[in-house]
């Protein structure tokens, strides 16, 4: 009847709602208004995906934002998201339960002396709320032009490896039932065709990874991830005043390394002030973890007992909470064309974590995502005459800009501290650019006996924490966590490590039953995807489940 | 080919309540920090369109209406991403404030207005809608649209199929499900349930931003009666719901736990909203002993506002209201010009004059007939209703409809009723909504009580909304609490104050009805308390003649079955397995028995229930999930057996009256949030209770 099919076809497709994906629909509206763009988002609404400390470097904005909306750090929806302008920026070192040292001083005379080390320091920074920020960008978008289609996933990317392009992507069949069955309102899942593709999942993004392997990208280095999680805490107003309302502490040590006798990962913990009388929490650990027994969940509960953290919070209630990874592999994990060097093909481009454009020396990728997200929608609106430019003129403006300097500053940071664990590799890694490319195991290659020694003695209510997540799915859809052999799980894991993606799973997603590991509450999940990197046999998947589901972070 | 008119609303949403929706001082819940969607049920609605023009091979159209503020767009949208074809936003100030009977008005009318425009004057067409809507529950503005447009309406539909040419529907009633086709159309359709919304498509979602919304005015659609204007309740008080602490009472035997479970089942009545307090039966006005007492004002500020009032008169030597003149007057508004303003003074002044009661007339109670017998929650509204006629010094009168029913009477007198009347036909053997609202409209408007009470069963919940439409008068919903009041300041005494829970039992509103010759309310069964039974109780048995006809009857009844075996997880009792239960054998044989010694014991309807955990691994079916994600539940007894009590299950449970649990784990958070546990695994425990409670 209508003319529907036609809206099946795109200039521009942007794969994820996020801040890379909004600010190259931003310029793209903004430079070429005439362009289709479209913009698809899995999460039920904007932001609900997007978790992040998050503290932002306003360059970015100001990069994205000054001549789309002139004046726009008067606006009040700016004034809302910038809200927490940092002022004070400290770096702990916390030692056992109770001791903790100011150690910022170090990182000033790192700074000072020219180390890449010294790049951590946060101060004119913002600290912010990730999903109300895309939620802003969002409106931007929107009111500019660019179509965002919420609740939308995609499950694959069309490429042609004669013509080397990205024809366009495939949605995810919805309406199946647990087994795999049509339900009367099945719907088969689209293919969007579009002259240029933009992939800005996010961490570890599904397409992403199937172009890497689809069109042969290469990364000179495997990707290392973290894992993060963290807890939005309304605390009471004294606390927050006593915490002062511009500061974000980064804090390292207890309890994920202690000198010498361990245990020994790479990572800390955050208190970030947010809206008023609110405070992010939150531990940021290395996947390459050794200890089976390890939950980021036991570090997150030890942190917060630690007398240095407690002051802040205790009687506070959690308000939100949520977990995911970020790519650290910097520099050398860029998926790129081994020809050309280009960030993605022809003319599908990979923008923000889904590159990896995260900075380690500065714990931040906000800013590179966003900027990254503005070189692609500059590099389609000089590619139109010749769409399978676009990726190689992306990866041109990308090699020209601070993302590209600040990736090569830190391009050893992180393998140097896998390589020789945080007690050698962190003084080590002050040395920096000097020091060799270390060949780094996969994170899940490192699994061991091991035992976490402050693990908690009970169980972490991950039942709640998914709850304050609000995390939802159409229960009855096949299950989008995939076990490769479950005989690998009983015959294997079981003796050796003793099933740890029970333990690590942030949701609770996975349980025995009847002997047998399952996925057993796929509808808990949080799309963090750790378990795809980090069970110790590699035998989990994550596919893509039904548009809408997931966690909806409000003001993470 | 018939077309379809949906009827959709936005509304805020409360799977989602975060913590900061709560007003910190009066702990309100504040609607407009709640993100807002389209109601679940239109979305159910929606789907069930697309099905019935799917299954009768039609090519008819979906035209999506809703009415709301310029925001409901969004929704507008959301139905053209999924089937509509054409959107119809009804929006204007003037529209603001309605209530239920000021939404049916102009929605029917702009029904009327689609069929006459868009339809082009066809009259076959279907109006769909969700059963009812997240933030008022009262399922009352479907039934209110087909009384206005004089169209029958087929409630609470569950499935339809499409035979011989033309639609057969399945439908939830008292006790049971009938299949029934209407016979005529238009007609109006609620979906009370269809488990396959559809889903959003790339295309149609790009399409659906750019179709053209019509948008229509007051002016456009020209109701009678829109608006808090036009609406025939008010709300006048909105306020968080009593949090109900739960005991959470270790118990070490089986015989303890049998006995406290018939205990909690014995007792009759809620102890939630329903009767936190009673402060003293209302007293008329003209047995008080001064006309200054007004003790009786519906709102806790109003009796403090009169109280001061009252002993600034006494300062001045004003003994009563008779006494006050001209210059008494002009010095209190001086003296309490800080307190009051003029206006209110005077108002309150003038309430002090007032001692007859606003309504006259008995207080009625619409029996309903379930299986040949008087349903029982029409013996707790007879005890209500008692309980406000005695203090109004008037009869309670009971309303009994449908054939051969002359033998029927005296229970209801012996339970507390004064007079009742009769209508015997033999077109009210089953229930019909039009027939039913024929009769039942036409005795209320020969007689005119005062207060009409009825069930909200599946039978009170259609008919009470077409019965109030048909009579003008105003309408609540499933009340928790029903109070005689006076509002002296507004010139009314002695009126009802129904309350009842609103945003799926977030807050609580009080609500009075306006611009009505009688109040009507329904309540929940459960909530009102029966009366002893009197065999020496008498009353009078009044016979009222209605002229009824074939021609009377809008729906064919195909089939009716009782206790049809499906899941009605509105049950009495609910036992639920968890993940506990090891396996499926263990759910069905050891909550099976639980079951069965229950319903035995107690003659209350049983129903197993499980959780999300259960259901995955196919202990039960989904249709039994009871959680954030299943049903929400409200049963006087919950038995929760191998339920860890994740915060996902307990919301669904949140409003029933006794929580047991029983767990292996001692450390089970659900033994933090129920009434009474006992630790150990199902096998050991529930074999034992069941043969201890076989001794009771």
């Amino acid at each position: 009847m209508k003319d529907i099919d036609k809206y099946n076809k795109t200039d521009v497709l942007i794969v994820g709602g996020g801040p890379a994906g909004l600010a190259a629909a931003i310029r793209l509206k903004y430079e070429k208004p005439e362009l289709e763009v479209c913009v698809i988002e899995k999460g039920q609404e904007l932001g609900n995906h997007n978790l992040s400390g998050a503290v932002l470097e306003v360059m970015a904005l100001h990069q994205l934002l000054d001549d789309v909306r002139p004046g726009w750090m008067e606006s009040n929806k700016a004034k809302e998201v910038l809200a927490n302008k940092i002022e004070k920026d400290s770096i702990t070192f916390l030692l056992g339960k109770s001791l903790s040292f100011n150690i910022f001083f170090m990182i000033k005379i790192a700074n000072m002396l020219g180390l890449s080390l010294g790049q951590m320091m946060h101060i004119d920074d913002y600290s912010v709320s990730i999903s109300r920020l895309t939620r802003w960008l969002g409106e931007i978008a929107s009111e500019l032009g660019a179509e965002v289609l919420k609740g939308f996933a995609a499950e694959d990317v069309i490429f042609n490896d004669v013509k080397g392009v990205v024809t366009g992507v495939k949605l995810i069949d919805q309406g199946l039932d647990k087994e795999g069955n049509k339900q009367p309102n099945y719907l088969a899942g689209e293919i969007v065709k579009a002259d240029f593709v933009v992939l800005a999942e996010g961490c570890d993004g599904l397409l992403t990874e199937n172009l890497v392997g689809k069109a042969g990208l290469e990364r000179k280095s495997d990707q290392l991830y973290s894992v993060s999680v963290k807890e939005l805490i309304k605390v009471n107003p004294d606390q927050y005043e006593k915490f002062t309302p511009g500061r974000v502490v980064h804090a390292m040590g207890y309890p994920l390394w202690r000198p010498v006798i361990g245990p020994a990962m790479f990572g800390g913990g955050i208190i970030y002030a947010g809206m008023k009388d609110h405070l992010s929490v939150g531990i940021i650990v290395g996947a390459d973890w050794k200890y089976h027994d390890f939950n980021p969940q036991d570090a997150l509960v030890r942190f917060k007992e630690h007398r240095f953290v407690e002051q802040y919070i205790k009687g506070g209630t959690v308000v939100e909470a949520g977990a995911k990874m970020i790519p650290e592999g910097g520099y050398y994990a860029i998926p790129r064309d081994p020809v050309s060097g280009s960030i993605g093909i022809g003319n599908c481009i990979i923008a923000g974590d889904s590159a990896g454009f995260v900075n380690m020396l500065k714990i931040k990728g906000l800013h590179n995502a966003i900027i990254s997200g503005t070189k692609a929608a500059k590099a389609i609106a000089s590619s139109i005459s010749e769409p399978n430019e676009a990726a190689k003129q992306y990866t041109k403006l990308i090699d020209n800009s601070s993302v590209d300097k600040e990736m090569m500053s830190g391009r050893n940071y992180r393998q140097t501290i896998a390589k020789l664990g945080p007690l050698f590799g962190l003084p080590i890694s002050v040395l920096g650019n000097l020091l060799p490319k270390f060949k780094v195991e996969k994170d899940y290659e490192v699994m061991t006996k091991a035992k976490y020694r402050f693990k908690c003695k009970h169980r972490f209510d991950k039942d709640t924490f998914t709850a304050v997540a609000a995390t939802e799915h159409r229960e009855d859809q096949p299950s989008h966590l995939i076990i490769i052999d479950k005989n690998i799980c009983v015959e294997k894991c079981a003796a050796k490590f003793e099933r740890p993606c029970i333990t690590f799973c942030p949701a609770g997603v996975y349980e025995t039953i009847s002997d047998e590991v399952k996925a057993a509450n796929p509808s808990n999940c949080l799309h963090c995807k750790t378990c795809q990197r980090k069970c110790p046999f590699d035998n989990i998947r994550w596919t893509v489940p039904e548009g809408g589901g997931g966690p909806r972070y409000q003001r993470m | 080919m018939s077309d379809y008119i949906v009827l959709v609303k936005q509304v805020p949403d409360i799977s989602q309540i975060t913590d900061n929706a709560f007003d910190p001082v009066s702990g309100t819940l504040i609607r407009s920090r709640l993100i807002s969607v389209i109601n679940e049920l239109d979305v159910q609605a929606l789907a069930t369109a697309n099905h019935m023009r799917d299954i009768s091979g039609g090519d008819g159209k979906i035209i999506c209406l809703t009415m709301g503020p310029p925001k409901a767009e969004e929704i507008l949208r959301y139905s053209l991403s999924r089937c509509a074809d054409e959107v119809v936003l009804l929006t204007d100030r003037a529209l603001g404030g309605a209530d239920t009977w000021a939404t049916a008005n102009p929605l029917a009318f702009a029904i009327r207005k689609i069929a006459k425009e868009i339809l082009k004057n066809e009259n076959d067409y279907y109006v769909l809608s969700g059963m009812q809507s997240v933030d008022g529950d009262t399922a009352q503005v479907p039934g209110q649209v087909a009384e206005e447009l004089q169209i029958p309406c087929v409630a609470y539909v569950t499935d339809s199929k499409y035979k011989n040419g033309r639609f057969e529907f399945t439908r939830i009633i008292s006790g049971g499900s009938e299949v029934a086709a209407v016979k005529s159309k238009p007609a109006v359709i609620t979906v009370a349930k269809y488990e396959y919304p559809m889903f959003a498509s790339f295309g149609r979602s790009r399409w659906a931003q750019h179709v053209n919304v019509i948008r229509w005015g007051t002016g456009d659609v020209r109701a009678s009666s829109i608006g808090a204007k036009g609406s025939k309740t008010a709300v006048i008080r909105v306020f968080p719901p009593g949090k109900s602490s739960r005991k959470c009472e270790q118990v070490e035997d089986v015989g303890t736990l049998s006995k406290l479970i018939t205990k909690c089942l014995g007792e009759n009545g809620l102890k939630s909203a329903a009767r936190i307090q009673d402060d003293g039966s209302y007293v008329l006005v003209k047995n008080r002993e001064s006309l200054f007492d007004r003790r009786f004002e519906g709102l806790e500020k109003e009796i403090k506002d009169y109280a001061l009032l009252v002993e600034k008169l006494q300062e001045l030597g004003v003994g009563e209201p008779g006494d006050l003149d001209e210059y008494a007057k002009s010095k209190l508004i001086v003296e309490s010009g800080k307190r009051f303003h003029k206006n209110t003074l005077e108002a309150m002044l003038e309430g002090f004059n007032l001692s007859e009661p606003t309504y006259n007339g008995e207080v009625w109670v619409v029996a309903e007939i379930i299986d040949g017998q008087v349903h029982p929650a029409t013996y707790e509204l007879i005890g209500k209703a008692k309980e406000l006629a005695k203090s109004l010094e008037v009869e309670a009168g009971v309303l009994l409809l449908g054939n051969k029913i002359k033998d029927m009477t005296d229970p209801l007198i012996w339970a507390g009723a004064d007079k009742v009347y009769i209508v015997e036909n033999e077109l009210l053997e089953q229930f019909d909504p039009v027939v039913y609202r024929k009769a039942v409209s036409d005795c209320i408007e020969k007689h005119w009580p005062q207060i009409v009470l009825f069930a909200a069963t599946p039978q009170g919940r259609i008919l009470a909304p077409m019965v109030s439409y048909r009579c003008g008068c105003g309408l609540t919903a499933d009340c928790t609490r029903l109070d005689i009041k006076d509002s002296s300041r507004r010139g009314e005494i002695a009126i009802l104050l129904q309350t009842r829970p609103a945003l799926g039992g977030n807050v609580m509103a009080t609500i009075c009805t306006k611009n009505s010759k009688s109040q009507m309310a329904t309540a929940r069964p459960g909530v009102m308390k029966r009366l002893p039974e009197d065999k020496n109780r008498k009353g009078k048995v009044i016979r009222h003649e209605v002229n009824l006809s074939e021609d009377d009857v809008s729906l064919e009844i195909i089939e009716s079955v009782k206790g049809n075996g499906e899941v009605s997880l509105d049950a009495d009792i609910i036992v639920s397995g968890g993940k506990g239960m090891q396996n499926r054998d263990n759910y069905e044989r050891l909550i099976g028995s639980l079951c069965k010694i229950l319903e035995k014991n107690f003659e209350k309807r049983v129903e197993k229930g499980a959780t999300r955990a259960a259901v995955e691994q196919g202990f039960a079916g989904r249709i039994r999930q009871v959680g954030q994600t299943g049903a929400s539940v409200g049963p006087k007894l919950y038995v929760a057996v191998g339920i860890s009590g994740a915060i996902q299950h307990m919301i669904g449970v949140a409003n029933t009256e006794t929580i047991v649990a029983i767990n292996s784990d001692p450390h089970a958070p659900i033994f933090k949030q129920c009434d009474y546990y006992m630790v150990g695994s199902a096998e050991e425990i529930l074999p034992k209770l069941v043969q201890s409670l076989e001794l009771h």
